[in-house]
């Protein structure tokens, strides 16, 4: 699912430590917004601005951190709602929420650790690649 | 391009299955949910009923106690309601006031009675807490009041009598969503028409309590927790026009009269 590539560039130093900060921001975005998903979205996102004229190295990683970031917005959102839907709406608690939660947790818990292993690797100057998400990071991210 | 298309399919097709399949696992029972928030409520629904429940102030008078039951019981088998878990409480209070609190209690002012015209009227207002109960928007109000970590503090027995007090004030004194209120007056009335009672009554009880005089407004509080009662009693009737039937009286008049006569000599 993450592959480190090889890749003929050798990032800087300083090229280095800002592309595990783009991971590391998703991470601290999380702790400081919980519970509402869109504050790790809007970190990356403003650290993605910021390095938008930054080197390719330091732009792919940051888009690779801002994509993922947006799967995961998309499901924690729809878990948020359902359950401010149960709390103060017609809804009940159900298997499909409680399974639908399960898996969100899941689903984050994932991503934390391909994160922290992405801002550790990145740190070292590696290329690492995620699954699907690398392959559209190289459509979105040119040269 | 293909392949990333292939990737983000594959991707939300696991989401999927993964989701598909975690949800035919019974986790409600596995985690006992339902277990939990009986218990909940009915610790909620303690304390809450313990605030009112002053002594010599629920009246246990057999006459008024059957003709009540008798109303409740015709409600609640032709709806396939389980009447034994309704918690019916009749208190002898000034105020026109009913109301729902947690765990099945319904609470019904000896007022309000009084001022009911006829059965009818009353079991609109039966029918109207009891779609409460059954829609459970008891404890959604709560939660959406007070919030949910105050409700647990209360529930565990953590938290102040001010709290409890303002909790119930809550339940007793305020009103519930428009949206709320409108489901459970809908409800009501599939409730009355399933059990042959007609609902044209209750619309009338409402017009005429929002039309109340001014010396009983202060007392009105049944009222004050449902506002709009014109708007209310107007949808009612259109609600059922095309609904009647044959309605069949639950006590006779002379029942009917007698329960208020003891209610007024309490």
């Amino acid at each position: 699912m993450i592959q480190i590539n090889n890749i003929e560039y050798s990032p800087e130093e300083y090229e280095a430590e800002k592309a595990s900060n783009s991971y590391l921001m998703s991470l601290i975005g999380a702790i400081a917004g919980l519970p509402l998903p869109i504050i790790n979205l809007i970190a990356t996102l403003f650290f993605y601005i910021s390095n938008k004229k930054g080197t390719y190295f330091v732009r792919w990683h940051c888009t690779q951190a801002l994509l993922s970031q947006f799967s995961l917005l998309v499901i924690n959102s729809i878990g948020f709602w359902w359950f401010i839907m149960i709390l103060f709406g017609p809804k009940s608690i159900s298997n499909d929420f409680i399974a639908y939660v399960i898996l969100v947790l899941f689903l984050n818990l994932t991503d934390l650790i391909a994160t922290i292993y992405s801002a550790v690797e990145t740190r070292k100057g590696l290329h690492v690649h995620w699954w699907f998400y690398g392959d559209l990071t190289s459509l979105i991210c040119k040269p | 391009m293909t392949k990333i298309l292939f990737q983000g399919i594959i991707m939300i097709m696991i989401f999927f299955v993964g989701w598909l399949a975690l949800s035919k696992v019974d986790w409600i029972t596995i985690f006992k949910i339902e277990q939990i928030n009986k218990n909940t409520e009915e610790k909620l629904g303690d304390l809450f009923w313990d605030l009112f429940n002053k002594p010599d102030n629920e009246i246990h008078d057999r006459n008024i106690k059957t003709v009540v039951d008798s109303l409740l019981t015709r409600i609640c088998e032709s709806n396939s309601l389980d009447q034994t878990k309704i918690k019916l409480h009749i208190v002898k209070n000034d105020e026109i006031n009913a109301f729902a609190l947690p765990d099945n209690h319904l609470v019904l002012f000896s007022s309000l009675i009084i001022d009911c015209e006829n059965e009818e009227e009353l079991c609109g207002v039966l029918c109207h807490e009891l779609a409460h109960i059954e829609l459970d928007h008891v404890m959604k109000k709560l939660v959406k009041e007070i919030g949910l970590s105050v409700l647990l503090t209360m529930a565990t027995g953590n938290s102040s009598g001010e709290i409890i007090k303002e909790a119930a004030r809550i339940l007793s004194s305020t009103a519930y969503d428009r949206k709320l209120e409108r489901a459970a007056d809908m409800k009501a009335i599939d409730f009355l028409m399933n059990a042959n009672i007609n609902p044209e009554p209750f619309a009338s009880f409402l017009y005429r309590l929002s039309e109340g005089t001014s010396e009983i407004e202060s007392h009105l509080a049944w009222i004050s927790t449902h506002p709009d009662s014109k708007e209310r009693a107007e949808y009612i009737i259109e609600y059922c026009r095309n609904k009647s039937k044959n309605f069949k009286p639950v006590v006779t008049i002379e029942s009917w009269e007698r329960l208020k006569e003891d209610l007024e000599k309490i």
